[in-house]
């Protein structure tokens, strides 16, 4: 039935991607390659010897018989047909007819080739959805999108580091050469966002222009670190940056390039740009006024200490003027006593430093937050915020206990912060003991070397925190206190974890333990000797 | 005012106590310094002829002090001097029998007018 020269050529046949059906004239299937099993899902033996407009439904006798007169008026016929699969399914194949006159020891035949369009279709269809979704995903994203040809650096760049040099480091040292590349990179397209980002009015105004006009000197680095990742052949990149607008205003951007094989092969970049200016705006905000916060909370705590502190300053004060008025007396004497005078003279000196020192203390902890942190040894922070503080113990007649770890290291911080935790706490401890007798008050503060780490406890014993409310004591504007603001224990918290510590709560006893961490300053020796230095337990003096 | 009568400062601060013994000193006056209320009144043997006080101290207030003094039956005249600008408390003072309230940092006048109107009381 089939002819020896199309079986002979079967295994040739099955190599070809198209597909491949001979026929006779009465349409009795002769031939089946591969491709032909693959495309209609019928195999060689069940579709030779079938009808192949029978087997393949085709749906259109009247065109088939218009398609079958034209084969055998000119030999040959092409064109679009639909066809089912075995499963069912309709492929649309674009086939070839040939008529073949017949050989020694064959009749003639038909030789069609067939080629799947529904899948070229499919994948055509696919592109130009992706081109679609791209272009929309271009247009319609907050995020401003610029296609950059770039093919134009490469001639720039490409010798450079052929010939070895380090394209970093050579960029770096010439600004010029990473000028003339932006010159070279020249904008295919923008989408709205762009437009309205950096002020253009229309898209003439930046397509076809180069980048240059958009990098401020300062955010060089950035464009030539882009550059050279381009050469690396990194995915991705993202940095912020600054960049500057037509009017040229610079702007605080989130800069974003991506790669993909085909972009570079064809030199396309794509550069996203964010604008952060509003998130930076907001972040330096919410620090200027954590600062300002940190800053009326010292104030208000200063405010607290009001009258202590006014006792303190017009106490010296008045010791001067009252010395002085005395030191007058003695010498308006018809003999005036030299003696007296020296002594009272001796003791106004005195008396100015110690104001001298308390006004110091005071502004210290009015002042603005030191930006710089600086290595802070907590035991002399200890004796300076008692000393601030010697006031409201002595009115108290509390007698701080003071016990430090022989080896306490440095931490690394803000000075005035830190003394603001301590103030804090001492002060609160002082108010819890308001309402102890005066003879059985007692507050303890203890430095301990814990584990990289310095442990502070500030400990008293007053009536100690209500269980209930232990856990809320650090929220803001949470207070035990009739006239508190409860800004206290809250800010104590944002300062400790700030430097990297924690704080917490302890029930000690019947009273309140504060306990907070500060990380040890990176590279401090722990002190082995210091002058002045209480060894283990001491009682303040001051 | 008699030679064995003499000025009682009640005085926390060890330093203005002692400028105050000096500046009634070089006026002539015999004066004796207190470091607190309780030590003061632990001392009544009639020859106090005026007191001299801080208001606010550790222990017993100067306004403490002079509600003891008259309930015990003395009635030396005393002067208090303050700190602290606060109504009330001067008001409180007054209301407690102090002959004269001085602000500090005081004029040394107005503190040697008062002790001279205390002794001649």
């Amino acid at each position: 039935m089939d002819g020896p020269s199309w079986s002979q050529g079967a295994g040739i046949l099955d190599l070809v991607h198209d597909s491949i059906i001979v026929r006779d004239l009465d349409d009795r299937i002769l031939q089946w390659n591969a491709a032909a099993e693959a495309l209609y899902g019928w195999p060689r033996r069940e579709a030779v010897g079938r009808n192949l407009h029978d087997l393949l439904h085709c749906r259109d006798p009247e065109r088939l018989k218009v398609m079958e007169a034209g084969l055998h008026a000119h030999g040959a016929w092409e064109g679009e047909i639909t066809r089912t699969t075995r499963d069912g399914n309709p492929v649309r194949i674009d086939v070839r007819w040939s008529l073949q006159r017949g050989h020694d020891h064959s009749g003639p035949c038909v030789v069609e080739t067939g080629r799947d369009l529904t899948a070229r279709r499919a994948a055509e269809e696919a592109a130009q959805l992706t081109e679609y979704r791209y272009r929309n995903l271009f247009q319609a994203m907050s995020v401003a999108f610029f296609e950059v040809d770039f093919a134009g650096v490469g001639p720039l760049l490409l010798p450079l580091r052929d010939a070895g040099a380090d394209l970093r480091s050579h960029l770096a040292g010439n600004p010029d050469l990473v000028r003339e590349a932006m010159r070279r990179s020249r904008v295919l397209d923008v989408n709205a966002k762009a437009l309205s980002l950096f002020g253009a009015a229309s898209p003439e105004e930046m397509i076809g222009g180069d980048v240059d006009r958009y990098w401020p000197d300062s955010s060089l680095p950035v464009f030539a670190e882009a550059l050279v990742e381009t050469f690396e052949k990194r995915p991705h990149m993202m940095t912020e940056t600054r960049l500057r607008d037509l009017a040229g205003s610079e702007l605080d951007v989130l800069f974003t390039v991506s790669w993909s094989p085909e972009s570079r092969r064809s030199g396309v970049l794509l550069i996203g740009v964010i604008d952060i200016s509003d998130r930076l705006r907001a972040e330096r905000m919410l620090r200027q006024v954590q600062s300002d916060f940190a800053h009326a909370a010292r104030v208000a705590t200063l405010g607290e200490l009001t009258a202590s502190i006014a006792h303190e300053v017009n106490q010296p004060l008045a010791a001067i003027a009252t010395n002085g008025e005395a030191s007058l007396r003695w010498l308006a004497r018809p003999e005036p006593e030299l003696e007296e005078v020296r002594r009272l003279a001796g003791r106004m000196v005195a008396d100015a430093r110690r104001a001298a020192d308390i006004i110091a203390r005071i502004r210290g902890m009015a002042s603005r937050a030191s930006p710089e942190p600086v290595a802070v040894a907590v035991d002399d922070l200890v004796t300076e915020t008692l000393a601030f503080l010697d006031r409201e113990l002595r009115i108290r007649e509390v007698e701080a206990e003071v016990h430090v770890d022989p080896h306490l290291p440095l931490v690394s911080g803000d000075r005035t912060q830190i003394q603001q935790v301590l103030v804090n706490l001492i002060v609160n401890a002082l108010q819890a003991l308001d309402q102890v007798p005066a003879r059985d008050r007692r507050l303890a503060l203890r430095l301990h070397a814990a584990d990289q780490a310095v442990r502070v406890e500030v400990e008293d014993n007053g009536p100690g925190i209500p269980e209930g409310e232990t856990t809320r004591l650090f929220d803001s504007f949470f207070t035990t206190k009739p006239a508190g603001l409860g800004i206290g224990l809250s800010l104590c918290r944002s300062i400790v974890e700030a430097h990297g510590g924690r704080i917490a709560h302890e029930t000690a006893g019947r009273g309140a333990r504060f306990v907070f961490t500060l990380p040890a300053a990176v590279g401090a020796e722990p002190f082995e000797t210091h002058p002045a230095r209480p060894e283990m337990s001491t009682h303040t003096k001051v | 005012m008699t030679p064995d009568r003499f000025v009682s400062i009640v005085e926390d601060d060890e330093s203005l106590r002692d400028a105050l013994l000096g500046l009634l000193r070089s006026m002539g006056y015999a004066a004796r310094g207190f470091a607190c209320a309780e030590d003061f009144l632990a001392v009544q043997d009639g020859r106090c002829g005026c007191v001299i006080t801080d208001i606010r101290m550790p222990g017993l207030s100067g306004i403490e002090m002079t509600a003891q003094l008259r309930r015990s039956g003395f009635d030396v005249p005393v002067i208090m001097i303050t700190a602290r600008d606060d109504p009330a408390l001067e008001q409180q003072a007054r209301a407690g029998g102090a002959l004269c309230i001085l602000r500090k940092p005081f004029d040394s006048e107005a503190l040697l007018d008062c002790v001279e109107r205390a002794l001649a009381a």
